[in-house]
């Protein structure tokens, strides 16, 4: 897949490329402006249209998803609070949320770790990691999620790519539940060390 | 759930892998500490870079539909977080209101039963922007009893926006003629919250307006419902 410009969108402060960074094109949003909600478009929605793909898997329900998120980016816009994160961190939390809120809603039920179970036999947890591209930013996050363990590793892809709740990890992954908490914690700390990231 | 427990649960609260009401405890939590607060938001930074692996072009109807509709869609104004109204419940004064009165004693806290949790989500895709608003309260107050019999009733109430979520889950199942039905009290004024679906021991029920109630209680009803509860409640949960 071509990508037509400089993939921007970096958290500020991580030495991103130039251009409107997100943070302003979302508070010029928050002010009624489409032209800005358009360039902000053009930043995140590959992203956010991505990452709901990968957790709901069905592009046409991806895309009603990715809809609604960023129909809820363009009302809410005025909601985004500088000080507590990013505009990208603010609008992919967004998007993981309703992605996840689907994903549980339509697998309610007793069954659901067993069908889950079954979906990630057929597409290993490492998926995400093989399908990286050349990207700047998935080499980086590649490279990143490279040094966890694999436990951590296993544990964060799983809950972010896979939409699972830290029971459904834990039993998926055949590990208790203090263990799956204190993997997610300390492997996105580490995460967070490497990729260099830092809160507004 | 202690301190510990619930700070230990960071990692999984920034990649959204906690259930609804484990995300509300830990938001109340987060609301509290503001070493917390900064390690969350860190963390949901580091998740947010996550998507950046998933990179792929959406389909290019998206952006059409998107600006169509954005076009007609009213925007929010910035929060504005209204003061807390603190209020005494006045004494019990009948059967009804020391009901009213236990379940204020009754204390505070929960970590969802699984049925009761996916009864919120599914609910949640209905109802999203009202119950989401609910859950993601940071101020929202979750309480949860057991009722007489088995099982148990939470709530979790969000005072700025007068609204909550009740759930019942591991009650008894009636038999199909009668159905729990859920009850406002304020004062001596009982008045119908809502009707749990007939033969079953579980429900979920969104609470549009909590206005003045002072607790919800739970009956057993006819299948129907009733206008004023026939027998005796089986639990009550402030909302305020």
């Amino acid at each position: 897949m071509a990508e037509t410009g400089p993939l921007r969108g970096v958290p500020s402060g991580s030495g991103g490329p130039s251009g409107p960074e997100p943070d302003a094109l979302l508070h010029a949003v928050a002010r009624g402006d489409e032209r800005a909600f358009s360039a902000l478009y053009d930043i995140v929605a590959p992203r956010v249209y991505g990452l709901i793909r990968r957790v709901l898997r069905d592009p046409a329900q991806a895309e009603e998803v990715a809809q609604e998120v960023l129909v809820e980016v363009w009302r809410t816009a005025a909601r985004f609070d500088p000080q507590r994160g990013s505009a990208t961190s603010w609008i992919f939390t967004i998007a993981h949320r309703r992605a996840v809120d689907r994903v549980r809603a339509e697998q309610a039920g007793a069954d659901r770790v067993r069908r889950i179970a079954a979906a990630s036999a057929e597409t290993p947890f490492d998926e995400v990691v093989d399908q990286a591209t050349a990207h700047l930013e998935q080499q980086q996050v590649r490279h990143c999620l490279k040094t966890l363990t694999d436990l951590q590793r296993e544990a964060i892809t799983l809950a972010y790519y896979g939409g699972h709740t830290y029971r459904e990890v834990a039993e998926l992954l055949g590990t208790g539940l203090p263990t799956v908490k204190t993997r997610m914690r300390d492997g996105l700390i580490r995460l967070r060390d490497c990729l260099g990231v830092s809160a507004a | 759930m202690t301190q510990v427990d619930i700070h230990a649960l960071a990692g999984a609260y920034a990649l959204d892998a906690l259930d609804d009401l484990e995300r509300v405890s830990f938001q109340r939590h987060v609301a509290l500490c503001d070493a917390c607060a900064q390690e969350v938001a860190e963390l949901r930074e580091t998740t947010a870079r996550l998507a950046d692996a998933s990179w792929e072009a959406p389909p290019s109807t998206l952006k059409r539909d998107v600006m169509a509709e954005i076009g007609r869609t009213r925007q929010v104004g910035p929060a504005v977080r209204p003061a807390r109204a603190e209020r005494e419940g006045p004494a019990a004064r009948n059967r009804w209101r020391r009901w009213t009165a236990g379940a204020v004693a009754a204390g505070i806290l929960a970590i969802g039963a699984a049925t009761a949790t996916y009864a919120v989500q599914e609910q949640r895709v209905r109802q999203s922007e009202q119950v989401a608003a609910v859950l993601d309260d940071p101020d929202a107050v979750i309480r949860r009893v057991p009722v007489r019999g088995g099982g148990e009733m939470s709530t979790i109430v969000s005072p700025s926006k007068d609204a909550g979520i009740v759930l019942l889950s591991g009650l008894t199942n009636p038999d199909a003629s009668h159905a729990y039905q859920l009850w406002y009290l304020e004062g001596d004024e009982k008045t119908s919250a809502g009707l749990m679906a007939a033969g079953s021991g579980g429900g979920f029920q969104f609470l549009e307006r909590v206005g003045n109630a002072e607790a919800v209680a739970v009956t057993l009803e006819p299948a129907a419902g009733s206008e004023q509860p026939t027998t005796d409640p089986l639990a009550a949960v402030p909302v305020r």
